[in-house]
C-alpha cells in the first residue's frame, strides 16, 4: 500500500526498491528493544568489575537485598550453566571467582524501577583481590606466563595459530630484487552502533521464556539462553525487534541471558538497558593487530614473496578470535598473486576487553599493511601504485596463498579500472 | 600549509563462515490465496537491508511486486535458522535459500497452472506481471490471484521450505592450504585528502569507491552500504581508538570516542561493478563488510602522497602526523 | 514538581521529579518512544526534539526546563497518510538504514528548513552535524535534506 511514494519504487531485482521498515522509522514507530515494555516490568542492572584481573574473595549483598524496591539479587550461584560463547563457552554469565576483564558482570540486581535498581547495585560490595594483569599480547604469548583459561584453553594464552605456507619463501627471496619491510599496528575499535543494548525478557502464558532483543542471530541467542538456564530450545523464544546497527558487536551474548535469568527467577517481565558507557564496557571490540610485513618483488614489478607475522589481541575471552585471525592470515596477501608465502597469525588472550567480530572480521587490519607495502614497493620500483597493482592482482584462474583457484566472479581489475580516472597524477615521490 | 594528495586502496574479502563450517541458511515460503506471499527466514535485518533483498528476490521469481511479499525474520518461534547477520552472507546465502524455497512453491504452482491452461508441461508456463502465462503465447494466461484462489478450492497449496549451504573447505592447520571461502568480493577506492601541516589535521575530501558485488539486487541499498563503509573506514583511519589503562577503557563515551560526523565525510562516488557470480542469487555476492576496507589504505596512502610521511600505526591522528613531519624535516 | 508543557500540540500537566530529563518524560511518561537515547550526554542527537522552534537534545534538558514550552517530537510530524516533506525525502533517498538516528535526523532537518527554506550544502551539513549516524555515511541523509529543500539536481 505504501510502496509508491514519489514513484521511486520500481522493478524487482535490480530496482531501487525502498525498504518497507523505513516508513516506521521515519515516523518514529519502529520499536527498538528499549521501546518495548510490558505491564509489571522490573529493571535489572549488572554490577561489573572495575578491575581487569581479580579473584573474588566474597560478596556482601545484604544491603542491596534490603534496599527499597529490590526484587532479587542474583549471583553465579543462580546460573544453572554458567558459560556462553560463540566458539567456546569460556565467558561466564556472572563471574563466580575469576574476573578476567574490566566490565565482567558479577552480580545482577532487579528492582521495581531503574533508579532503585541502580541504587541497590551501588550497595553491592564485592571483595576483589586484584591480580597482576596481562595487557600486552606479545608478553602474554611467551612461555611460562600464567594462562588465563587453563580449564578451557590449556596452558597457553595462544588461543589460535595458523600458518599459511605456499611455495618456497627462500626461492622467493632469491628472486626478489626489491624488498620492503615494515611494522604496522591497528588499534582497538568499538562498533559504536547507535542503539545501546537493551532487552525485555518475560515468561509468557505458555510458560515459555520470551526474550525481545536486537541481535544479529536470534537462533544463536536462543541456544545460549536455553543452555545457561537448562531449558529446551522450544521453551525459549528470541524475538528480534528493530536493530539499531550491529557491525559484529551484537554477535556475542550481552544482556540476553542475564535478563532471561532474572525473568525466570522472579516471574516478572525484566527490562535491561545499557547506558552508552556500559555498552562500551561490555560488548566485544575490534582486535588490535601488530603486523610485521616483508615483501619482495622483481624489478619488473612482480611480487615474488611475502613473509608476515600477525598478532591479534583476543582480550579476555575467545569469542570469534580463532576465526578472525584465520581470516587475517588467509587475506594477508591482499588481492594479489604471490607465489611464495609464509604467514603466521596468532590470537592471544590478555586481560584487555575481549575482542570479536567487527565489520571486516580480521580481513580489515591487514589492508593497512598490504596496501602500504604496495605503495612503498611502487615507489622503490618507480612504478605508479596503479601499475604495480595491475601487474599483480588476482584474476580468474589466479591461485591464492591457500592454494584456492579463483574460478568465478573476480572483479578486482574492473574495480581498479573504474577508479583509475579519480587517481589523476599521483606524484612519484 | 594545506597540502592535497590522492591514494589508492584495494581489498578483498572472502564471504561466508568459511573454513568448512556448515554455512546454512533456511527459508519458508507460502503463497497466499490472492497471490501475495510470506517469506520466513531467521536472517535479521540489522539495518543492512536483507529483508528488502529477500522481498525483491521472491517477487522476481513469482512475477509480483516486492510490496506483495512480507518478510518475517528473526523470531525463533516462527522462522527457520538462517545463520548470523555477519560475514557478508545474507544476500548470497540466505538469498539462495529464499530462491530454493520459492522454487518449491513455484514448482507445484506451475504444475497446477499447466493443467489449468491446458499446457502439457510445467516448463511451458511462466509467471510475469501478476499473470500465469503460456510461454510464447501471452494471450493464454490467467491472473495469478485467480489461479491461486481457484487452486485453493481444489485443495492445492503452494508452499516451500529449503536450505542453501555455501561451498567451503577447512584449511589444513599446518599449512593453511584449502579453499576456505566462496565467493570473494573485491573493491578499490581512491581517496583525496587535505593535510594541514600546521595542525596535522587530515580532511578527506573525496572518495571514489568501486566494488564488485556480482549483481546489485538493490542499487539504492548498495550505495548506502558503500557510503556507510567509507564512514567507518574514515573513523578507523583517522579518528577512532579505544584507549586502555590497565585493561580498563579510558574513553567510554561519545565525547571521548569520536566517530565521524557529517563534517568528517568526503564527497562520495559509489561505483557498482557487476562481475556475475554464477552460484549467487541473480549472480549476486556480498558487499557489506568489503565496503569499508579499501578506505583505510586509500587514506593512509593519500596522506603519504600529500606530505610524504608514512603512517604505520592507526589512527593517523594529528599528533602522529606532526611527529612524522618533524621527523621528516630533520632528515 | 508540576510542569505544564505542550507536546505535539497537546497541553500536558505532569508531576515530575527534579532530576528527570525531558527525554524521560517523553519516553517513560508519555510513551513517545520515537525519541531515542543513544548516549545520554548530548553527543549523538538521537534524542533531538524541537522546543519552541529550536532543536534541543532532550537528554540534556531537565523536565523542569521544558515547563511552559512547546515540544515537537517525531510523532508530531506526519503519518502514513501525509508524511512531512522531510520524512518523504528520507524514504525516497534511501536515507534510512537501521533507523535509530532517523527521528533525530528528521527533526534537525525540519528545524533547519523551517528557519531557512533554501539552505546550501554547507549549511545543511553544519545543521546536521550534531546528529550521529553509524550506518549511512550521511551521504543519502544529505541528499534527502537537499531534496526536501527542493534543491536536488538530478
Ligand atoms: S541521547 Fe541525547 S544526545 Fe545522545
Ligand atoms: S541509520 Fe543507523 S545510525 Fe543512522
Amino acid at each position: 500500500m505504501n510502496g509508491t511514494v514519489g514513484g521511486t519504487v520500481g522493478g524487482t531485482v535490480g530496482g531501487r526498491v525502498l525498504r518497507e521498515d523505513a516508513w516506521g522509522k521515519v515516523l518514529g514507530q519502529a520499536a527498538f528493544p528499549a521501546d518495548v515494555r510490558r505491564e509489571g516490568q522490573i529493571y535489572a542492572v549488572a554490577v561489573r568489575s572495575p578491575h581487569a584481573h581479580a579473584r573474588i574473595r566474597g560478596l556482601k549483598l545484604d544491603e542491596a537485598r534490603k534496599a527499597e524496591g529490590v526484587v532479587a539479587v542474583l549471583t553465579s550461584a543462580d546460573v544453572p550453566h554458567n558459560g556462553h560463547g560463540v566458539l567456546y563457552r569460556d565467558q561466564p554469565v556472572l563471574v563466580q571467582d575469576h574476573v578476567r576483564m574490566a566490565g565482567d558482570p558479577v552480580v545482577l540486581v532487579g528492582a521495581e524501577t531503574l533508579a532503585e535498581a541502580r541504587t541497590a547495585a551501588g550497595l553491592v560490595e564485592v571483595d576483589y583481590e586484584v591480580l597482576p594483569g596481562l595487557f600486552d599480547p606479545e608478553e602474554a604469548m611467551k612461555e611460562g606466563v600464567p594462562a588465563l583459561h587453563p580449564e578451557i584453553h590449556g596452558s597457553t594464552n595462544i588461543v589460535y595459530h595458523l600458518p599459511v605456507c605456499k611455495g618456497n619463501v627462500a626461492k622467493g627471496w632469491a628472486e626478489a630484487e626489491v624488498t620492503v619491510e615494515r611494522d604496522y599496528q591497528t588499534q582497538m575499535l568499538d562498533h559504536a552502533f547507535l542503539q545501546p543494548e537493551a532487552v525485555l525478557a518475560y515468561v509468557d502464558e505458555r510458560g515459555h521464556l520470551v526474550v525481545e532483543v536486537a541481535t544479529q542471530y536470534a537462533h544463536y541467542d536462543r541456544g545460549e539462553i536455553a543452555h545457561a538456564l537448562g531449558l529446551k530450545f522450544n521453551q525459549v523464544r528470541v524475538k528480534t525487534v528493530s536493530v539499531g546497527g550491529a557491525f559484529g558487536g551484537r554477535e556475542d551474548i550481552s544482556l540476553q541471558i542475564m535478563a532471561a535469568l532474572m525473568a525466570w527467577r522472579t516471574l516478572r517481565p525484566v527490562k535491561m538497558e545499557n547506558t552508552r558507557e556500559e555498552s562500551f564496557h561490555s560488548h566485544s571490540k575490534r582486535h588490535p593487530m601488530r603486523m610485521h610485513y616483508k615483501t619482495g618483488a622483481t624489478r619488473a614489478g612482480k611480487l615474488t614473496v611475502l613473509e608476515a607475522r600477525i598478532v591479534g589481541d583476543a582480550g579476555a575471552y575467545a569469542s570469534w578470535s580463532p576465526n578472525i585471525l584465520r581470516k587475517a592470515a588467509i587475506h594477508a596477501t591482499g588481492p594479489y598473486e604471490i607465489p611464495n608465502v609464509r604467514v603466521d597469525a596468532y590470537a592471544v588472550l590478555t586481560n584487555n576487553p575481549y575482542t570479536g567480530a567487527m565489520r571486516g572480521f580480521g580481513a580489515a587490519q591487514p589492508v593497512l599493511a598490504y596496501e602500504s607495502q604496495m605503495d612503498l614497493l611502487a615507489r622503490e620500483l618507480g612504478l605508479s601504485p596503479m601499475e604495480l597493482r595491475l601487474r599483480n592482482i588476482c584474476r580468474v584462474g589466479s591461485e591464492t596463498a591457500t592454494g584456492q583457484v579463483l574460478t568465478g566472479s573476480v572483479g578486482m581489475e574492473e574495480c581498479l579500472k573504474a577508479v583509475k580516472s579519480y587517481l589523476g597524477e599521483v606524484s612519484a615521490r | 600549509m594545506k597540502k592535497r594528495g590522492r591514494g589508492l586502496g584495494c581489498a578483498w574479502y572472502g564471504t561466508g563462515y568459511g573454513n568448512g563450517f556448515p554455512d546454512v541458511s533456511s527459508a519458508f515460503v507460502e503463497i497466499h490465496d490472492d497471490g501475495s506471499v510470506s517469506v520466513l527466514t531467521g536472517a535479521i535485518d540489522v539495518g543492512q537491508g536483507s529483508s528488502t533483498i529477500f522481498a525483491q528476490i521472491a517477487a522476481e521469481e513469482l512475477g509480483i511486486d516486492p510490496e506483495e511479499v512480507t518478510v518475517i525474520s528473526g523470531d525463533t518461534d516462527v522462522t527457520p535458522d538462517s545463520g548470523t547477520s555477519a560475514a557478508t552472507r545474507h544476500t548470497y546465502n540466505t538469498g539462495n535459500a529464499v530462491i530454493k524455497a520459492v522454487a518449491q512453491a513455484k514448482a507445484s504452482l506451475l504444475t497446477y497452472a499447466a493443467r489449468a491452461l491446458h499446457c502439457t508441461t510445467a516448463d511451458g508456463i511462466e509467471l510475469k506481471d501478476h499473470k500465469v502465462r503460456v510461454k510464447g503465447e501471452p494471450s493464454r494466461s490467467l491472473p495469478l490471484a485467480e489461479l491461486v484462489s481457484k487452486a485453493r478450492l481444489e485443495g492445492e497449496r503452494f508452499l516451500g521450505s529449503d536450505s542453501y549451504t555455501a561451498r567451503t573447505t577447512r584449511v589444513n592447520p599446518e599449512t593453511g592450504q584449502g579453499a576456505p571461502y566462496w565467493p570473494y568480493a573485491f573493491g578499490s577506492q581512491v581517496a583525496e585528502v587535505e593535510v594541514d601541516t600546521e595542525t596535522g589535521n587530515v580532511q578527506v575530501l573525496r572518495v571514489a569507491a568501486a566494488h564488485d558485488l556480482g549483481k546489485a539486487i538493490n542499487p539504492l541499498q548498495a550505495e548506502g552500504q558503500i557510503a556507510g563503509g567509507i564512514a567507518q573506514g574514515v573513523g578507523f583511519a583517522l579518528l577512532e581508538e579505544v584507549r586502555l589503562s590497565e585493561g580498563r577503557i579510558k574513553n567510554p563515551t561519545f565525547s571521548q570516542y569520536l566517530i565521524p560526523t557529517v563534517l568528517d565525510m568526503p564527497e562520495i562516488r559509489a561505483i557498482l561493478v557487476e562481475e556475475p557470480e554464477g552460484t549467487g542469487p541473480y549472480d549476486a555476492k556480498g558487499l557489506g563488510e568489503p565496503a569499508m576496507l579499501p578506505t583505510i589504505a586509500a587514506i593512509v596512502n593519500a596522506i603519504d602522497d600529500a606530505v610524504g610521511v608514512r603512517i604505520t600505526s592507526l589512527p593517523a591522528t594529528p599528533e602522529k602526523i606532526l611527529a612524522a613531519l618533524a621527523e621528516q624535516s630533520k632528515k | 514538581m508540576k510542569i505544564e508543557l505542550t507536546v505535539n500540540g497537546v497541553a500536558r500537566i505532569l508531576e515530575v521529579e527534579p532530576e528527570e530529563r525531558l527525554l524521560d518524560v517523553l519516553r517513560e511518561r508519555l510513551h513517545l518512544t520515537g525519541t531515542k537515547e543513544g548516549c545520554g550526554e548530548g553527543e549523538c542527537g538521537a534524542c533531538t526534539v524541537i522546543m519552541d522552534g529550536k532543536t534541543v537534545n532532550s537528554c540534556m534538558v531537565l523536565a523542569a526546563q521544558a515547563d511552559g514550552h512547546a515540544v515537537t517530537t517525531i510523532e508530531g510530524l506526519g503519518n502514513r497518510g501525509s508524511l512531512h516533506p522531510v520524512q518523504k525525502a528520507f524514504l525516497e533517498e534511501g536515507a534510512v538504514q537501521c533507523g535509530f538516528c532517523t527521528p533525530g535526523m528528521v527533526l534537525s532537518a525540519k528545524a533547519l528548513l523551517d528557519r531557512s527554506p533554501h539552505p546550501g550544502k554547507e549549511q545543511i551539513a553544519v545543521a546536521m552535524s550534531g546528529n550521529l549516524c553509524r550506518c549511512t555515511g550521511y551521504d543519502k541523509i544529505l541528499r534527502a535534506v537537499e531534496r526536501a529543500a527542493g534543491e536536488v539536481k538530478e
